[in-house]
């Protein structure tokens, strides 16, 4: 189950890398895929503030929650100063699905299941979004401004994957 | 208002809670610092990171760390010493700096995140 919404996950945000070079990504579009990839972790971080086990774990979906919050603050601030109107598209719709199958398999699941499941749900997700952010969103994004806020917020992400990869080590497992 | 004042405060509290012991041990029981002026620096937090990330003060200068970014930071000395709590976008810190030692600190939140004063 966990496998197969990651898989989904990847391939919602690699469809606009693929066909970037044939087709471009707008900037309403990008508005919309970023928006919804924030609210995507939201989500999963809020749960995981509820419900984790693990004391980092817990202390992880809050932090998730709080920065992804902020870009998305940001990142609503400048579309509206600019007039952009997200615009949904495939890639923010499957993010959006995804997220939700997301929230709904972890729920189901308690303890250090949770957290794992969690935890390596986290660590896909910064590796496709760092990847679409790198491959499609900045590289299409014809606002400058917009183009900035992509690159700014784009080392919190390094951060983020690399703490959830410290984090995962420690929780162990098979994979 | 300047959101830094509440938090200059803080650091001001903290400065004169820990005289005596740890990094800021040394300066209270020196000598009179150089006669150059006591400078003011300014640490830039953007895009997850800190500008610069490597700073050389003299005892007595002061370090404000102002987040210009767009999620909290904190900026948090390795061992104590120093920490700035959570600075929320827009938030600075201020320290005075007492020690006679240089200090590594990092982001709590953000492992990604390093910086140093040097004292000299």
């Amino acid at each position: 189950m966990k496998v197969m919404y990651v898989a989904g996950l990847m391939a919602a945000l690699t469809i606009p890398a693929a066909a970037a070079s044939a087709q471009a990504v707008t900037d309403p579009q990008i508005a919309a895929i970023v928006v919804t990839a924030n609210q995507v972790d939201i989500d999963a971080g809020k749960l995981a503030a509820a419900h984790a086990n693990n004391p980092e774990v817990k202390k992880f979906g809050e932090l998730m929650a709080a920065d992804h919050a902020g870009v998305n603050k940001s990142a609503t601030e400048l579309v509206t100063k600019l007039k952009v109107t997200p615009q949904n598209n495939p890639t923010s719709e499957s993010l959006k699905d995804g997220g939700v199958k997301n929230v709904a398999h972890l729920k189901t699941l308690k303890g250090a299941a949770f957290d794992k499941a969690y935890v390596d749900q986290e660590v896909a997700y910064h590796t496709a979004v760092l990847d679409a952010v790198d491959k499609t969103l900045i590289p299409n994004a014809s606002n400058a401004e917009l183009k900035a806020l992509l690159v700014k917020v784009r080392p919190a992400f390094v951060a983020h994957l690399e703490h959830a990869k410290q984090i995962q080590a420690t929780l162990g497992g098979a994979h | 208002m300047n959101p830094g004042w509440r938090r200059d405060a803080v650091a001001a509290v903290w400065v004169a809670a820990v005289a005596g012991a740890g990094w800021t041990g040394t300066a209270l029981a020196a000598r009179a610092p150089s006669k150059a002026k006591p400078a003011t620096h300014t640490v830039t937090i953007d895009a997850t990171s800190y500008a610069p990330a490597r700073l050389t003060v003299h005892p007595g200068d002061t370090v404000v760390w102002v987040n210009k970014d767009l999620i909290p930071h904190t900026a948090t000395a390795k061992g104590g010493g120093f920490d700035s709590k959570v600075l929320a976008a827009g938030a600075s810190f201020r320290l005075t700096v007492k020690a006679k030692a240089g200090i590594d600190y990092a982001c709590l939140f953000h492992p990604t995140m390093k910086g140093r004063i040097d004292v000299e």
